[in-house]
């Protein structure tokens, strides 16, 4: 740690500006941090620390998508739209396909993966073959995904019976088992494996080292001959992938069926993103990046229980540090700071 | 000025530089690239504050926050790189920051007008102040932004390399511009690393070395072999040598290639570069050279017309294709294609070569055969820098530069493309990069240098093609090149 | 469903309500991207705008006060943009991602907190613009709907579009800003500071932004909704992008979403499903996009 001044003078603004926000909402203020740390870790029988796992499953999924594109130089912000499609891909094929459990499972976490690279795929192709940037690109990509998934459980697959805008039940036996004694699904460990597999792939494989060069300077790569189409629509799909993949978790793991905005409302993709750039893409560091956003939401549940805090103040926490974290890392410049030392 | 020391974190770049300009004189700063003659035209510019020193003029200290209080003292400064806007016109250009206003902000466009061509006739210039500068030639934009200067009534000209991008013919004709200054009682400072220009138009003539002033003294008391040495602060390099040989089958062959980038088209142009033999391109930077280099290296399709390597038709190959089949290219910028500056030294040195088995096992990185590799590298071109590990943006250009050369020619392939390979280096590098071109040359690989220093052009070349608008307007054995010759088909088509 | 729709006098009053907050958002956009600001939180300014508006004409009961309250929001949100890009130098992208989840959040959060309700605040007390009905001119056909009875931020937002460009050709500022943009070393060494001119920019985007969801909040409707904004701030950066910040581009563009936004409102009354009405203008949008971006490749290759 160089400078701590400029950090604690961070620390001092976030945490005025959490004061001033519960201030507005009239808040208890002791009330309300027990609140937060019960929310996030405590609870009966450790309930919310397991809520908060749950959570950190979906976020840090999202989180490595993301790294996975951002370490490149892709900019996509179209994880959204890539989640939702791996989401309504895997609840489909959990509730229609017939067969044992294991294999509705297995075929299910499949079909959505592959609906997730192709959609990221489609962003990627709109940006290599014609020229759209990719930023705006995915993120529209995101709306399309979103009123075709809609529309698809509020009308041709809807569960009418239940009253809401969803498709029937996946078969219980396709479902994630839980830890035994939680309410946590083994869904983390899949989000786990991808962890160190994207940390692997990233630090230490030749496809993860052609990447971060075209992250740090695009005209290099090119320039250099490495085969910057092919890779960059590879790791759009690559990360589409893993964002299907936490889609189809959520449907088999916590949900059991694709409500509509069920993935949308709580800003999975974008708290990824968030989580992604707050540690500056550094590939280790994102799972414990995304396991803080995970308890930061489930701890602003808890105040909103305990001290009548709106929730939102999460959304907005995070948002705080993201504006005081971006002068101190500077996106893609800084993707590999902390690895090995300097100099020889 | 005087006393003047400007430091860059650990690095004084500047120490103890005093400096005067008389009216009526014109005096020529020389140095060598990282010299600190930039810097301390920046200073008295008020782009840099000094760490230490004063300005003075007639005899009043003066202190500048920024430009604009230079700028109202009646300094004006041409920059190395042209500080215009593309996109407008030359009467926007020259306004901008020193903007006649009427009511509300709003341009008084007029006055300005009326006010610039008073300005253009008294000093003789002739300018078109609604065409854009997009669309005019490089020795006009310097006219540009000389008439910048003169617009804002300076009394004190500083030009930083202003022939750096201009042809023997337009060097003249900025010289009788800058003389009728002179004529006028104007200072000039006129910063140079071109021997020939200051025995040529200075009247006092400052020698800047490592930082340090090494002679300040009247251009007669001097002569043109003792401001090298004092450049150098030694000999001067041996001259270049090369191997007299007989030139060999043909490596790249191009026929009829037109390109097209940046709304301009080049070509057709039809070449080859054969074994043994260095084959130079001169020609005035935007005359179709990044489009036609960019064509060969893979990096442009070309529109029409063929390229081969070595016999085999690669036109339609990619950039790794290319490379495979026996091409290195040291491209000119070295900060963003050359180089990730962000990266370590070793993640650079094997660029491209990342998946072949000596750098790796199956999917994974052999990271000790990249460190390796890039010590080989820094221990044979001679790069100073930390380690193999340090970042690529700790080194200084000419190292930088060094590594992407090193990189290249530690393929040795058959051909070579090098695009302005010492633009912006020390005379350790360029000359260490010179002699590493001729010495690969010598050993048989055909190398195409293009280069918009003409000098360069001249030292290497064994047969020089003169590009203009994108066509090639000449074609010269080294042994009967002219820069005169050279000069004016860079700038027309007529001869040849 | 015919071409005639296109001529229904309903459908043509409502088109501006559509075109007038992407305009008044993409018209600040293209002061940024003149500047060489990349600000992709348009999004994030229309919604503290719109929030702003209804706060300001609630408490202060007059739809003018809203307006004037959703400049000054949307004006906060450019000095923040400012503070976190130009001084602390966070990337344009990353801080324009933290600030629209930061209006985001913030809305919603003051939404509670202000008015104890969530999902949206709708009250008697918020005063909204009403439609200037322009005497001769609503008898026009065709024209006469289409420009008559408007709010008067439609005005506003097309005079606004007319004054830009002016003001890029022939004002200080704008000159200042287009070199910003463009080659900022040439203010440097012309002795502005290129930030400064950023600053400005911002604050004028953000007061254009503000008054988008002015129109949003108080003009269309008399009340404010949870992400109100609803990715307008986003088709408004398209436009920007498409049209790289020319204000009178900026207008045809602003009318062409504008028609395709109101258009499919319309057939959502003709038995489409919600959904696709809800999608055509993102649609829209990615279409013009993917068409403008093969056009220029084409061009440029």
């Amino acid at each position: 740690m160089r400078q701590i001044g400029p950090w604690l003078a961070v620390f001092a603004w976030i945490f005025g500006i959490l004061l001033a926000l519960m201030l507005i909402a009239n808040a208890d203020f002791g009330e309300a941090v027990t609140g937060f740390f019960n929310g996030a870790f405590g609870g009966r029988n450790l309930a919310y620390l397991f809520t908060t796992l749950g959570r950190a499953t979906m976020i840090v999924g999202m989180a490595l998508s993301v790294m996975i594109s951002f370490r490149a130089g892709l900019f996509n912000i179209g994880g959204e739209g890539q989640l939702v499609a791996g989401g309504i891909v895997a609840a489909l094929v959990g509730v229609y396909l017939p067969g044992p459990g294991w294999l509705v499972l297995l075929a299910g976490i499949g079909a959505g993966m592959m609906a997730g690279a192709l959609w990221g795929l489609l962003a990627g192709m709109m940006y290599a073959y014609v020229g759209v940037p990719l930023l705006i690109g995915s993120l529209l990509l995101n709306y399309p995904a979103r009123y075709i998934a809609s529309y698809l459980v509020g009308h041709p697959f809807r569960d009418v019976a239940s009253g809401l805008p969803q498709t029937f039940q996946v078969a219980n036996e396709a479902w994630i088992p839980l830890f035994s004694g939680t309410r946590l699904d083994m869904g983390i460990l899949a989000i786990i494996v991808v962890a160190i597999l994207a940390i692997v792939y990233s630090n230490m494989t030749i496809g993860g080292y052609r990447a971060r060069m075209n992250g740090l300077a695009p005209n290099f790569a090119r320039a250099s001959g490495l085969p910057v189409t092919a890779l960059t629509l590879r790791t759009l799909m690559l990360s589409g992938a893993i964002a299907g993949l936490v889609g189809a978790l959520a449907v088999y793991g916590v949900h059991h069926r694709f409500t509509d905005g069920m993935l949308v409302q709580p800003l999975y993709a974008w708290t990824g993103i968030i989580a992604v750039l707050m540690v500056g893409m550094v590939p280790w560091a994102v799972p414990l990046s995304g396991l803080f956003f995970a308890a930061v939401q489930t701890g602003a549940a808890g105040m909103e229980r305990s001290a009548d805090v709106p929730k939102e103040i999460a959304l907005i926490m995070q948002a705080v540090i993201i504006l005081f974290v971006a002068g101190r890392v500077a996106g893609a410049n800084l993707a590999d700071d902390r690895e090995s030392g300097n100099g020889t | 000025m005087s006393g003047i020391t400007v430091r860059f974190g650990p690095l004084t770049a500047v120490d103890q530089v005093s400096l005067r300009f008389a009216p009526g004189q014109i005096h020529a700063v020389v140095g060598e690239n990282g010299a600190g003659k930039s810097t301390v035209m920046n200073v008295l510019f008020g782009m840099i504050s000094p760490d230490a020193g004063s300005i003075r003029i007639d005899g009043a200290e003066k202190r500048w926050r920024n430009p604009q209080d230079a700028i109202a003292a009646r300094l004006g400064m041409v920059h190395q790189h042209f500080m215009l806007q593309d996109a407008m016109s030359v009467l926007e250009n020259v306004v901008l920051c020193a903007e006649p206003t009427r009511i509300f902000g709003f341009v008084d466009f007029s006055a300005a007008r009326r006010r610039l061509e008073e300005v253009a006739r008294l000093y003789g210039i002739g300018v078109a102040v609604d065409r854009k500068v997009a669309d005019l030639s490089v020795s006009e934009r310097q006219i540009v932004e000389i008439l910048k200067v003169l617009y804002r009534d300076a009394e004190m000209l500083i030009l930083d390399e202003p022939t750096a991008v201009l042809t023997p013919q337009e060097t003249e004709n900025l010289f009788k511009i800058l003389r009728n200054f002179r004529e006028s009682g104007k200072s000039i400072a006129l910063i140079t690393h071109k021997l020939d220009e200051v025995v040529a138009i200075a009247d006092w003539v400052s020698v800047m070395r490592g930082g340090k002033l090494v002679r300040s003294c009247a251009m007669a008391e001097t002569g043109k072999d003792e401001i090298a040495r004092g450049i150098i602060g030694g000999d001067l390099p041996a001259p270049l040598t090369r191997g007299g040989q007989a030139v060999g089958a043909t490596v790249l062959k191009v026929e009829n290639l037109s390109a097209r980038g940046n709304g301009r088209m080049a070509g057709p142009v039809s070449f080859e570069v054969k074994r043994g033999e260095i084959v130079g391109i001169a020609g005035i930077s935007g005359n179709g050279q990044s489009q036609i280099i960019e064509a060969l290296v893979g990096l442009r399709k070309p529109v029409a017309g063929k390229v081969s390597l070595l016999g085999h038709d690669v036109t339609h190959a990619d950039v790794a294709g290319r490379r495979e089949a026996g091409l290195s290219y040291i491209p000119a910028d070295r900060q963003t294609v050359g180089l990730a500056l962000d990266a370590r030294v070793y993640e650079n040195a094997v660029i491209g070569r990342e998946g072949t088995s000596a750098f790796s096992k199956g999917p994974l990185l052999d990271r000790p055969a990249m460190v390796g590799f890039a010590r080989q590298l820094i221990e044979r071109f001679t790069i100073k820098v930390a380690g193999p590990a340090a970042r690529c943006s700790s080194m200084s250009g000419g190292n930088k530069q060094k590594l992407v050369v090193g990189r290249e020619l530690a393929r040795e392939t058959p051909l070579i493309i090098a695009e302005n390979p010492t633009w912006g280096v020390d005379i350790g590098a360029i000359d260490f990069i010179h002699r590493e071109l001729i010495r690969m040359r010598d050993l048989g690989h055909a190398i195409l240098l293009v280069s918009t220093e003409l000098d360069e052009i001249l030292a290497l070349s064994d047969r020089i093609l003169v590009l203009y608008e994108g066509h090639i307007a000449g074609e010269f054995a080294a042994a009967e090149a002219d820069r005169l010759t050279i000069g004016a088909l860079m700038t027309s088509e007529r001869a040849a | 469903m015919g071409l005639d729709m296109l001529l229904d006098p309903a459908f043509l009053n409502s088109v501006p309500r559509f075109l007038t907050p992407i305009l008044l958002a993409a018209l600040g956009g293209a002061i940024c991207e003149r500047a060489g600001v990349f600000n992709i939180a348009l999004e994030g300014f229309i919604l503290v705008g719109a929030f702003c508006a209804v706060l300001g004409s609630y408490f202060l009961g007059s739809e003018w006060w809203g307006a004037l309250a959703a400049m000054a929001g949307g004006v906060i949100m450019g000095l923040l943009f400012a503070e976190f890009h130009l001084r602390r130098k966070g990337d344009g992208i990353v801080v324009s991602i933290g600030l629209n989840l930061f209006a985001a959040g913030l809305t919603v959060y003051l939404l509670r907190a202000i008015f104890d309700v969530s999902g949206a605040f709708r009250d008697p007390g918020i005063r909204g613009f009403s439609p200037i009905h322009i005497p001769g001119l609503s008898q026009v056909p065709v024209l006469g709907p289409f420009l008559s009875g408007q709010s008067i931020l439609f005005y506003l937002a097309v005079a606004a579009a007319l004054a830009l460009q002016i003001f890029f050709a022939r004002h200080r500022l704008g000159l200042r800003i287009r070199a910003a943009g463009e080659n900022p070393a040439g203010l440097v060494a012309g002795g502005v500071n290129p930030n400064r001119v950023r600053l400005w920019a911002l604050v004028m985007c953000g007061a254009l932004c503000g008054l988008a969801g002015a129109q949003l909040s108080i003009a269309n409707v008399n009340l404010f909704v949870e992400n109100m904004s609803a990715g307008r701030g986003w088709i408004a950066v398209v436009a920007v992008l498409l049209t790289r910040g020319h204000p009178i581009a900026v207008l045809l563009i602003a009318l062409l979403f504008g028609f395709v936004d109101s258009f499919s409102f319309r057939v959502q009354g003709l038995g489409l499903p919600q959904q696709f009405s809800d999608m055509m203008p993102y649609l829209a949008t990615l279409i013009v996009l993917l068409a403008l971006s093969a056009w220029r490749k084409a061009k440029v290759a």
